[in-house]
């Protein structure tokens, strides 16, 4: 069994400006606890924004930041914002219907999940863990993902975790054109939430009984007896060669 | 101080247990130790360290998903390389294959892009020795997996052909649980861990994981030719780091093999030019996959019931990966017009992963159907699917660009994922041949009205079969190893496994990349006293290496499925 999530603690509620600012200071600290985000400060995040060619979606995406911390709420849940913007992404790839926990037992952001499917997502089959898993190393692009994410959101009329599902949508439509520089950074994310869906890989021997994903897609999982019905037992088609190669 | 050894092998895949087994076989004959020692990369498994499982602690181990510019290719990792993780279909590549003249633009005139001494009916006879020594198998139509035979009604309902694909399975050991492509607990699948490399060691050879190659540097002491370098791994224990310890070792030896495979000799030889200025201008380049073209087929099960009269399927989990095969789309195209054209069609399991890789395809046009609520709707139904595996006639479109500082990948940390400074980019006949291929999926499963056909989405490389990089030609001017596998002007210097074949095959290749293998090393073989080896008595012949298997878990096949069954539908 993985261990769980370590959540920071909540933004107080009702913290008025302050708490605004604090929510974004919160994704900014969920940038910085990856190495590279370590080193990087605000004015550098948007450097950063403007060398991966997002510099006029910045420009653009500035009226709307102003007005985005005078509006925003306060942050609503234990998971930290970059964590809960991570299973909201995780939740676009591979939508899921709204749940609490995951697979194996960790928090899932109460604005993380659009509910826009009415069978278990990515986000309860742990994506967040895969996202920041060692020897996945997505750690290392989340700054400058989650950089670009919410300027591209922000165009869409907020940050990631408030838009609805069709512009979460959008958003990641956009990020995952081939017309986007950073393509291959949105292919790396879109890839750990299928990693985390379609083989269970934060568990080990996983099953069709521990992991959602494999209940969704009808897998058993692991099969140690194997399958006795597993032929139809009879010639289904005429053949070209005597022994299965070609001469 | 160098270590000495007659032979050093680099890499325990195919090629290189190959090689050892059939040195350690003269030195045998000859009557004396196999002075035969192999180094491999990664860790060594026995098939009870393998597991059913793609749990990211597993992945780590065994695979290496190595990303470049415009291509993903998955290697083995481990002793056994690509043997412990493939799908053990077993097929030979057809004549067309080794007579094929098509060719990249820029890759040179019109000429056969095999060496003059290689065709099929040479490789003939090592065809056989490998088919013997991996123990292939044809299954019987009792024997196919639903999913395969599924593919092969759906192409007769179409008017086409399909075989059944012979397979280096023991099948009264394997009980169908579709869990190959993680290394067979059973030990079922032939992999070289229980049949060549087993037997090597039996002889005598010296096998050392967890040492990855770094450089070849030439030896002034006849008659050694060469020293090489190589730094240990951390793979051990419970949290390996996987990056070098530090320590390193050099072996001084009169006859090198590379078999570190497609992503892996290249870069070696790449960095060691410095001290073998001889090699081909070509090194690096002609980097291929096969033509791996994957994409999949969402079935209508009240279909399957009522035009194939089949019972139903909803059962893609069962069986062997790969069960069936069509040639349509290449027998009667025996001509050189038709290079570059032919490709055949498979039906295939690679790992519940793959279904990442092919778009959903549902109306409207407009929505994402790769991801999204599209492709999730696709998710819901994949017990449904098949996949099915184009091997086209593509071109090998592929270069290395530079060494990486160390071994053949960067590791930046401890997973499955590497990096290398390789370029794929396709070519136009690469493009036209997969669009050829998807359209005639597409037809044979719409002409049928079985179900809906479902395109890769990429316009990459995802692939699981490289070849190439120190490809065979008839000269240096175009290719880096000789018919014999050995390295143009470097004396004593091979690369004898998937490095060496300059083209696609049209089927899977590990049948093909051993009976080169085999052919290479019987050369050797006959040569040996020039390279200071032991001669071959009078009457030496090569045998069929001993099955020995190893601790594994015991087979033991559940009587009925359908608790099992009725829990997948349950949860459907």
């Amino acid at each position: 069994m993985l261990a769980r999530v370590t959540c920071p603690p909540a933004t107080p509620p009702g913290a008025g400006i302050q708490g605004r600012i604090a929510s974004l200071e919160n994704f900014e600290k969920g940038i910085e606890r990856s190495p590279v985000g370590g080193l990087l400060s605000r004015r550098q995040v948007l450097q950063r924004a403007t060398v991966l060619g997002l510099g006029g979606l910045v420009a653009s995406a500035l009226p709307v930041a102003e007005r985005l911390i005078n509006t925003v709420e306060p942050a609503l849940a234990d998971v930290n914002l970059a964590d809960a913007t991570l299973q909201a992404v995780a939740d676009t790839m591979i939508p899921g219907r709204k749940t609490d926990r995951t697979d194996l037992g960790n928090e899932i952001h109460p604005k993380a999940i659009a509910g826009a499917h009415p069978e278990p997502g990515a986000v309860q089959a742990d994506a967040l863990l895969l996202f920041h898993e060692p020897r996945i190393g997505f750690d290392a692009l989340e700054p400058a993902f989650l950089t670009e994410l919410q300027t591209r959101s922000l165009t869409r009329g907020g940050q990631f975790l408030d838009l609805p599902f069709d512009k979460r949508v959008a958003v990641c439509v956009d990020g995952c054109s081939a017309s986007n520089p950073t393509v291959l950074v949105w292919e790396a994310a879109a890839a750990v939430a299928f990693a985390a869906f379609l083989i269970a890989a934060t568990q080990e021997n996983a099953t069709i009984d521990t992991a959602s994903g494999l209940q969704v897609m009808g897998h058993p999982g692991t099969a140690p007896n194997g399958y006795a019905d597993f032929s139809y037992g009879k010639k289904l088609s005429r053949e070209l060669t005597a022994n299965g190669s070609l001469p | 101080m160098a270590e000495r050894v007659d032979v050093c092998i680099v890499g325990s895949g195919f090629g290189g247990s190959i090689s050892a087994y059939r040195l350690a076989e003269l030195y045998r004959a000859a009557g004396t130790s196999p002075s035969v020692m192999v180094l491999e990369r990664g860790p060594r498994h026995q098939h009870t360290d393998f597991r059913q499982s793609m749990d990211i602690d597993l992945l780590s181990r065994i695979y290496g998903l190595v990303q470049g510019n415009g291509a993903q290719i998955v290697v083995g990792n481990g002793v056994g390389g690509g043997s412990n993780l493939y799908l053990a279909a077993s097929l030979r590549a057809p004549t067309e294959t080794f007579e094929r003249r098509d060719h990249r633009p820029e890759d040179g005139p019109d000429r056969r892009m095999w060496p003059a001494q290689i065709s099929r009916s040479v490789l003939d006879p090592y065809y056989q020795r490998v088919e013997a020594a991996l123990r292939v198998q044809r299954p019987t139509w009792k024997q196919v997996a639903k999913s395969g035979g599924l593919w092969a009604a759906t192409l007769a309902a179409a008017g086409h052909t399909c075989d059944r694909v012979p397979v280096a399975i023991d099948l009264n050991r394997c009980i169908q649980a579709k869990w190959c492509h993680t290394g067979c607990i059973y030990a079922a699948k032939n992999s070289v861990i229980t049949n060549y490399l087993a037997s090597a060691e039996q002889l005598g050879v010296q096998v050392r994981p967890d040492y990855e190659a770094e450089l070849i540097t030439q030896s002034s002491s006849r008659p050694y030719r060469y020293v090489l370098t190589a730094a240990q791994l951390d793979n051990e224990g419970p949290n390996p780091t996987r990056q070098p310890t530090g320590n390193t070792i050099q072996v001084e030896c009169k006859v090198l093999i590379l078999s570190g495979g497609a992503m892996g000799n290249a870069p070696l030889l790449m960095r060691s030019r410095p001290s073998l200025p001889s090699l081909s201008t070509q090194l690096g380049k002609h980097l291929g996959i096969n033509g791996d073209h994957i994409a999949g087929v969402e079935y209508d099960e009240q279909k399957v019931k009522d035009l194939l009269g089949l019972p139903g399927y909803g059962q893609f989990y069962k069986g062997n990966h790969i069960t069936t095969m069509s040639y349509d789309w290449w027998v009667g195209r025996s001509g050189h017009e038709y290079d570059g054209k032919r490709f055949t069609l498979q039906e295939i399991y690679l790992s519940a992963l793959a279904h990442a890789l092919y778009d959903d395809a549902r109306a409207p046009s407009g929505d994402p159907s790769w991801w999204g609520l599209q492709k999730k709707q696709n998710l819901s139904t994949w017990n449904n699917h098949i996949e099915v595996l184009a091997m086209v006639q593509d071109t090998h479109d592929g270069e290395f660009l530079a060494p990486p500082t160390n071994g053949g990948a960067e590791h930046p940390n401890a997973g499955p994922i590497w990096v290398a400074p390789f370029n794929y980019q396709l070519s136009d006949q690469t493009i036209q041949v997969r669009e050829a291929a998807n359209q005639a999926i597409k037809d044979v499963v719409e002409r049928s009205g079985l179900g809906r056909f479902m395109k890769f989405t990429f316009r990459t490389a995802n692939a699981s079969h490289p070849l190439g990089g120190c490809r065979m030609a008839d000269s240096k001017d175009f290719g880096v190893v000789d018919h014999r596998n050995e390295v143009f002007d470097n004396e004593g210097l091979f690369c004898i496994d998937s490095s060496a074949i300059p083209t696609s095959l049209g089927v899977n290749p590990s049948l093909t990349i051993s009976a080169v293998s085999e052919r290479a090393v019987e050369q050797l073989i006959a040569r040996a006293p020039d390279y200071g080896l032991p001669a071959a008595p009078a009457g030496f012949t090569p045998k069929v290496p001993n099955v020995i298997l190893g601790p594994h878990t015991e087979p033991v096949r559940s009587r009925s499925d359908s608790a099992i069954d009725a829990k997948v539908r349950s949860y459907g």
